[in-house]
């Protein structure tokens, strides 16, 4: 009995330890921004009071770049990624395994060639033909490419929740008269609620968190994301701890904030799409 | 019209038959059920009419119209499934006028047949609730609300009542066959419980293996069992096998003789000596008595008592049980050696092949 | 078994069937082909060609892989890479998985308290933007404010700190540390969920045996997807290190050296047509591992299929 207590304070013991390991960093970075320089400096680990209390970093995140700008512009691009790779993964998986035609297995492995290679490497290719079509430099660009990237990976998922729906709904629906269309907008979709939290953990995490493509892809401030604008805030003002300090601080609290609002839904939609 | 015609039809999933050759005439209002026992082919068939699946080989006809090449919605039939299949983010009423949609019906049509369906199976209250809401029952009833309104010419049920609990079974199997009464419409049924065959069809459909036993009334069935499947298929409890064999024929008659029976006579009619038979009697016909044409002995061992009717299972020579029905109050106990015996008209015969023998005097 | 093909699909016209699948599979076929398959078949294309300074150019064939691979002004940083990202993959697969399934191990106990408050601390980390998790442990780590310095000293270990990030020897594998820290969240999850899956009786007969086995193949795919990620440690590096990659190219891995040679820096001029040779040969780097990894899985399902 003994023995047993023992073990369970010794697990506690090192989830504790590591826990501290993983939010230890974080919760360092955010109080620390909050404090006047030199009690950054001079007592580090001290939570911020009456005394040590400062905005400062934060009016310089404000006022020196276009926060505001790039948060709109990774919500816009996250957002509308999300809902095309929904959408049209969603009629692609329900085309795949619903109708058997010659080549729809050919065809489910073509698509799914980009779940393991990287499609940073067509870069090159991606930039010119970006170029060519007018699309350099805007959030346009950045989807199509965002949408070609988690398309893949959404199909196999969704196609393992199609496989889920019973088949006599469909059934039903075709005595019923219903047109195939409208049976996949109107029966199959709806039915699939489950599987956006899935897709959307695999998918919007990525998207909002990735730094290659809109560097490459965009040069103007109007359109760069928040990852991107913060990168380069703190290229700039990397002497200016106050100011670094906010903006990662800035950075990363929407996202804990997300984070510990959804994480029941992010983390059973994580670990049903690995089950599968 | 509604009628439903099937010719030479066949199913094959690569090598594998499903159905070899069926051919069924189905009048207009009339209530055919297909039964058999698991993978016979009923289901298959069943979906071949709605055109959910396409046959091999073969022709549909409903209302005198080949359909083969047309798909469900264009048949003019609905289908009620084993599972229900009503949409889950749909509410009851939507539930049934989803599909009328589709086929130009007008709003104020699809509200008075939604009424009138409601009606007919007491779903007023519920036309606003959700299948996640409802009891299995209520499930079904909407499930068949929702092909009533499409005013179908011909009924399909698939099962129906497979999934629900035994009481609710018998109330829904009378539903079933008071909608028939009222709407008279054309229904196909499909179903691997007997019980509900003989209960409901104007004529029964039994399968096996693909293929069509015997089809007729269930009286018909009941009395004259074309083989020794059907024989023991329908009845309920199954009807008891005797083997036995033609010892001799003289005068005009058969001594049969058997390990578990006492020898008999049949008319000789088409009676070779040596032939090798199997006797048939239901458990009904089988009474505890000294006398009658057809006798079998054997040691109780189980009796199940229902109350009127009690059931004696009854180990005989060949280490087979015999199974007896006993009416009244009187029964047999476990151990006691009995006589049981059946009188003439009760007893079927089957040949070496299973086919039925017709005793001609 | 696959099932037939429906009546309704059938009994179709085939011309509104072509027109049904163009529907529903047009857009993710044209915007996938588009811009990720379409744009890797022209990377390889282009990397077989090479452009002068006039800006025409010239198919060479093979040439600029020659050059990569053998050229010593190519070949030295190609390689220093491609040893970097090894280092890289090693300290990942010894370090980032053993604690990942540990964790797992410890969360999947029966009848552990908090469970769900520890998973949803412990996979904070991957949910940050690598940006910030790179640029808060250089300032962690910096010797200027010393909050690592001192949490060594508080524990007696104060001699063991160094400026990690700033010295040749130590900077890829701090930073890899770094990304280790940040995504053992995913191996975690995954190796979780395999053990959430195995069902009872399977556990109590292979304590005998080993749980190895069971979850072999989940480690299998975290191996595979750990292999494939580096490739886009980039981020990490990029933002840490800027696109040289210092100190003196220490922390330079296949992905900083794609960008530089693409997009060219204050050294040298951008070349894409080497870029995209570069290109090439991590995607047939990836490519061999991928398929490695298909055969072994083969291999082993077949083996302890049950």
């Amino acid at each position: 009995m003994l023995n047993q207590r023992v073990q369970t304070f010794g697990v506690h013991v090192v989830l504790i330890a590591y826990s501290a390991l993983a939010v230890g960093p974080i919760l360092l970075v955010v109080m620390n921004s909050f404090k006047a320089r030199n009690a950054i400096f001079g007592a580090p680990l001290a939570p911020p009071n009456a005394a040590t209390f400062s905005l400062v970093g934060y009016a310089k995140v404000f006022g020196a770049s276009h926060i505001g700008t790039y948060f709109t512009n990774s919500l816009i691009v996250t957002l509308v990624s999300m809902f095309l790779v929904l959408l049209f993964g969603a009629m692609a998986a329900w085309a795949l395994t619903e109708y058997r035609f010659r080549g729809s297995t050919a065809l489910a492995l073509f698509l799914s060639i980009g779940i393991m290679v990287p499609i940073r490497l067509g870069s090159v290719a991606i930039l010119t033909m970006m170029r060519e079509a007018g699309l350099n430099d805007t959030l346009t660009a950045l989807i199509l490419v965002y949408v070609a990237q988690g398309l893949p990976m959404s199909i196999f998922i969704l196609s393992e929740f199609i496989q889920q729906i019973p088949k006599d709904l469909r059934d039903a629906a075709r005595c019923d008269g219903v047109p195939e269309t409208r049976i996949f907008f109107e029966v199959i979709a709806p039915l699939l609620r489950p599987a956006i939290a899935t897709v959307a953990v695999f998918t919007i995490v990525p998207i909002w968190n990735d730094l290659w493509f809109p560097l490459i892809l965009t040069s103007s401030d109007s359109t760069h994301t928040i990852t991107l604008g913060v990168q380069q805030f703190l290229g700039q003002y990397i002497t200016d701890w106050n100011a670094v300090l906010a903006a990662l601080s800035m950075a990363i609290l929407p996202v804990v904030a997300i984070y510990v609002i959804f994480s029941r839904q992010l983390i059973s939609g994580l670990t049903a799409g690995a089950v599968k | 019209m509604a009628t439903v015609r099937i010719d030479h039809l066949n199913k094959a999933y690569g090598t594998a038959r499903v159905l070899s050759d069926i051919s069924l005439s189905i009048e207009d209002g009339e209530f055919v059920v297909l039964v058999g026992p698991s993978g016979c082919g009923k289901s298959t068939l069943l979906r071949m009419i709605a055109g959910l699946d396409a046959a091999t080989s073969g022709d549909i006809l409903i209302g005198g119209k080949l359909v083969n090449a047309l798909a469900p919605a264009d048949r003019k039939i609905a289908m009620v499934f084993q599972s229900y299949a009503l949409y889950p983010h749909m509410d009851v009423r939507k539930n049934m006028t989803f599909g009328l949609k589709f086929t130009g019906v007008a709003q104020v049509e699809r509200d008075r047949r939604v009424a009138e369906a409601a009606r007919m199976l007491r779903l007023e209250e519920l036309l606003g609730r959700y299948p996640r809401d409802l009891s299995g029952g209520q499930r079904q009833r909407v499930a068949i609300g929702r092909a009533i309104v499409r005013e179908p010419d011909v009924f399909l049920f698939d099962e129906p009542l497979s999934n629900l609990d035994a009481a609710l079974r018998v109330s829904t199997r009378v539903e079933i066959a008071r909608l028939h009464r009222l709407l008279g419409a054309t229904m196909i049924y499909v179903t691997h419980d007997q019980i509900e065959a003989m209960t409901l069809a104007d004529r029964i459909v039994v399968m096996s293996h693909g293929r069509i036993a015997q089809v007729g009334k269930p009286l018909e069935l009941y009395y004259s069992p074309v083989d020794l499947f059907v024989a023991g298929f329908i009845g309920s409890p199954a009807m008891n096998f005797f083997p036995a064999e033609v010892e001799s024929v003289e005068n005009g008659k058969a001594r049969i003789t058997g390990g578990s029976i006492a020898g008999f006579f049949l008319p000789a009619g088409p009676f070779k000596p040596g032939a090798r038979l199997t006797i048939g009697v239901r458990p009904e016909h089988l009474a505890p008595s000294a006398s009658g044409a057809f006798a079998t002995t054997g040691m109780v061992e189980l009796v199940e008592r229902l109350g009127e009717a009690s059931y004696a299972h009854v180990r005989r020579a060949d280490d087979k049980l015999t199974v007896a029905e006993i009416r009244g109050r009187q029964t047999p106990s476990p151990g006691e050696v009995v006589k049981l015996s059946a009188p003439a008209e009760d007893i079927h015969v089957f040949d070496a092949e299973n086919r039925r023998v017709e005793i001609r005097a | 078994m696959a099932e037939p093909l429906s009546q309704v699909v059938a009994s179709m016209p085939r011309a509104r069937f072509v027109g049904l699948m163009g529907l529903f599979l047009g857009p993710a076929v044209a915007v996938y082909t588009a811009f990720s398959i379409y744009p890797l078949i022209a990377t390889m294309g282009l990397a077989t060609y090479t452009n002068d300074s006039a800006g025409g150019y010239h198919f060479v064939g093979l040439t600029n892989f020659v050059t990569l691979l053998t050229d010593s002004l190519w070949s030295k940083p190609f390689w220093n890479a491609a040893k970097n990202n090894l280092i890289f993959f090693c300290v990942h697969m010894l370090v980032q998985n053993p604690i990942g399934i540990a964790l797992a191990g410890l969360l999947s106990l029966p009848g552990l308290k908090l469970k769900s408050l520890y998973r949803t601390i412990i996979f904070l980390p991957t949910m940050l933007s690598v940006v910030i998790v790179g640029f808060s442990w250089n300032l962690i780590l910096s010797p200027l404010w010393g909050v690592a310095e001192g949490a060594l000293k508080a524990v007696g270990l104060g001699s063991l700190f160094a400026p990690w990030l700033g010295l040749p020897s130590t900077a890829l594998v701090t930073l890899a540390l770094i990304s280790v820290w940040q995504f053992v969240g995913i191996p975690l999850m995954l190796i979780y969920a395999a053990l959430l899956n195995i069902p009872d009786e399977l556990v109590d007969a292979a304590r005998v045996d080993g749980l190895g086995h069971l979850v072999l193949p989940t480690i299998g795919l975290v191996s595979i997807l750990t292999f494939v990620g580096n490739f886009n440690a980039f981020d990490l590096i990029y933002s840490v290190k800027g696109a040289l990659a210092g100190p003196n190219f220490a922390s330079d891995i296949l992905g900083t050296f794609f960008y530089r040679t693409f997009f060219g820096n204050q050294l040298q001029l951008g070349n894409p047509t080497m870029g995209a040779a570069v290109a090439t040969v991590m995607f047939f780097i990836i490519l061999a591992g991928v398929c490695l990894y298909l055969f072994i899985v083969q291999r082993r399902l077949r083996r302890y299929a049950f």
